[in-house]
């Protein structure tokens, strides 16, 4: 197994610390690192012994791991060495990596737009060629909208594919270990590393890691390909609408035989509503822990109640807290049945209907984000309220755990944009093989 | 006392072990207008009969294991990360006094 793009460890830090006045990436480097290995960058949510680790808060400024997250033991047997532990939105309670304790991350071709969130540090540094690999997390989209922004490959897999020992929760039913890569044959082969079963993690799944690189096979003659029109036909930027339709075509006439699914807006309009339900309800019970008593930054107090309370008000920032305060509200007794458990069970309508679109198909493709990056100055984080599906949909591989993944599409004046490809439960060498194919259509389409 | 006022959210915030400024509350304020509102599309739903989805997938991945000690932190590493350590425990301000 061998990945095909890959700097050394001394080049990646010499890369990170160049880029970092320009991307605002990194929240600590790790310049005493071994020289030798493949370089590996980790969202600052992935516990690392003796590295701090933030998860991009302040109230975990000065917490120091003392064990290793499963991922990371993986990682080091294979031969990766962490370089950089990269920025994200606080907690990962975000979508553009602005609420971030150590300020807002660029994108890595334009200064002035977001990274998108919350694993928005390793989006960029991916991008930039810093490291071949760079791992985040995804529990609404957070490495596919930021993998779209940036123009690299954002996989997220099957719940439960990938262990989650060891890292800092946010909603632990949505909640998937993802990654960046800059093609689909490193994409299939960092699977390989980081996928298996973990004791430690009691969601992680018993299914058979495949040979992913190995059998990665991009003939799409005959693979039976849904085009999601709900998702398509909603898409207002004309620069990625004509690029998907043309994307399509090229699968016809690479021999795919491509359908068309839909699914009932009223569906796809409870998206949002129900995923901020539920993940600010498990998030502000996962951040209970956040105190200041056993680990993270202690502020003083006359009790133990007011260390509490002192630590947790300097910690978090005011949107976190909104989101706390929101999320406890819904799972008060009073408003259970109403918002939490009715969000659950909405959950499960619309996962029945998702479930429905892979009747007969491999995988189903819709563009990923529905425009290039937004400028910094005009975006922001919804902390409740209503989204426009075309925004959100990849939440529904969140809900449904089905794998999922993004590859680069085109440029719109410069800005990347990209397609996404999903497919059944833990069959992930089906995506990787209809993105591989899809890839080497985009190349030949740009003569490259 | 209107249902979404200042003392309810302060309360709120209490039982959840941080403060709130006044103009969080006022931007809390209007969230939960977000928040009734979403309430209202949810009972619009019919969800008779619908088990709520608390996880992905229905296949048992949890296990009793044998009742043997494992892995285990040791005291230097399990207070490596405590602000006050006093006679190798976690000191915090009296509790009872």
């Amino acid at each position: 197994m061998a990945f095909e793009q890959t700097i050394s460890v001394q080049e990646s830090l010499r890369r990170i610390h160049e880029l970092q006045p320009e991307l605002n990436a990194a929240v600590t480097i790790v310049d005493d690192a071994p020289e030798a290995g493949i370089p590996v960058i980790l969202k600052d949510n992935i516990s690392t012994k003796g590295i701090r680790t933030t998860a991009s808060s302040r109230i975990l400024d000065n917490y120091v791991p003392v064990y290793d997250a499963t991922i990371v033991t993986k990682l080091k047997h294979a031969g990766f060495t962490p370089v950089v532990k990269a920025s994200m939105d606080e907690l990962g309670m975000g979508g553009t990596n602005r609420n971030a304790a150590t300020g807002p991350v660029h994108n890595a071709w334009d200064q002035d737009r977001i990274a998108g969130g919350s694993s928005g540090g390793s989006a960029v540094l991916t991008a930039r060629a810093a490291a071949p690999l760079a791992i985040g997390t995804d529990t609404g989209d957070s490495v596919r909208k930021p993998a779209s922004y940036n123009g690299v490959v954002g996989v997220k897999p099957t719940y439960g594919r990938i262990s989650r020992y060891g890292i800092i929760p946010y909603a632990s039913s949505l909640d998937h270990v993802g990654y960046f890569t800059t093609s689909v044959k490193d994409a299939a082969a960092a699977l390989e590393i980081l996928a298996g079963r973990d004791d430690h993690d009691m969601t992680s799944s018993l299914e058979p890691v495949g040979e992913y690189e190995a059998c990665l096979n991009p003939n799409l003659a005959g693979k039976k390909i849904a085009v999601f029109d709900t998702v398509a036909d909603a898409l207002r930027d004309e620069a990625i609408a004509a690029a998907f339709q043309k994307l399509v075509s090229d699968l016809e006439s690479a021999g795919a035989d491509v359908t068309h699914v839909t699914m009932p807006e009223q569906l796809m309009d409870l998206i949002a509503p129900v995923y901020k339900t539920i993940a600010n309800s498990e998030a502000a019970a996962n951040h209970s822990n956040l105190d200041g008593i056993r680990f993270g930054v202690r502020k003083p107090g006359e009790s133990v109640e007011d260390v509490m309370t002192a630590s947790r008000t300097a910690g978090f920032s005011s949107y976190v807290r909104a989101r706390f305060v929101i999320g406890s509200y819904s799972l008060f007794e009073e408003n259970q049945d109403r918002l939490f458990r009715k969000a659950q069970k909405i959950r499960r309508l619309i996962c029945e209907a998702y479930a429905s679109l892979f009747r007969n198909v491999d995988a189903v493709i819709c563009p990923a984000a529905p425009t290039v990056a937004p400028l910094l100055a005009e975006s922001s984080d919804v902390r409740f309220g209503q989204d426009e599906f075309v925004e959100e949909h990849m939440q529904l591989a969140n809900f449904s755990g089905y794998p999922s993944m993004v590859i680069p599409l085109g440029k719109k004046d410069g800005l990347p944009f990209a397609v996404e490809i999903a497919a059944k439960p833990f069959e992930e060498q089906t995506m990787f093989d209809v993105a591989a194919g899809m890839e080497a259509l985009l190349k030949e389409g740009r003569h490259e | 006392m209107e249902k979404f006022s200042t003392e309810y959210f302060r309360k709120l915030a209490s039982d959840l072990k941080f403060e709130l400024s006044d103009e969080e509350i006022e931007a809390l304020k209007k969230d939960f207008e977000a928040v009734e509102a979403q309430v209202e599309l949810f009972s619009q739903v019919d969800t008779e009969g619908v088990e709520p989805m608390i996880w992905p997938f229905e296949t048992p991945t949890v296990f009793l294991r044998e009742d043997v000690e494992c892995e285990t932190l040791n005291q230097k590493d399990a207070l490596a990360n405590a602000g006050d350590i006093r006679m190798g425990h976690v000191h915090v301000p009296k509790v009872v006094k």
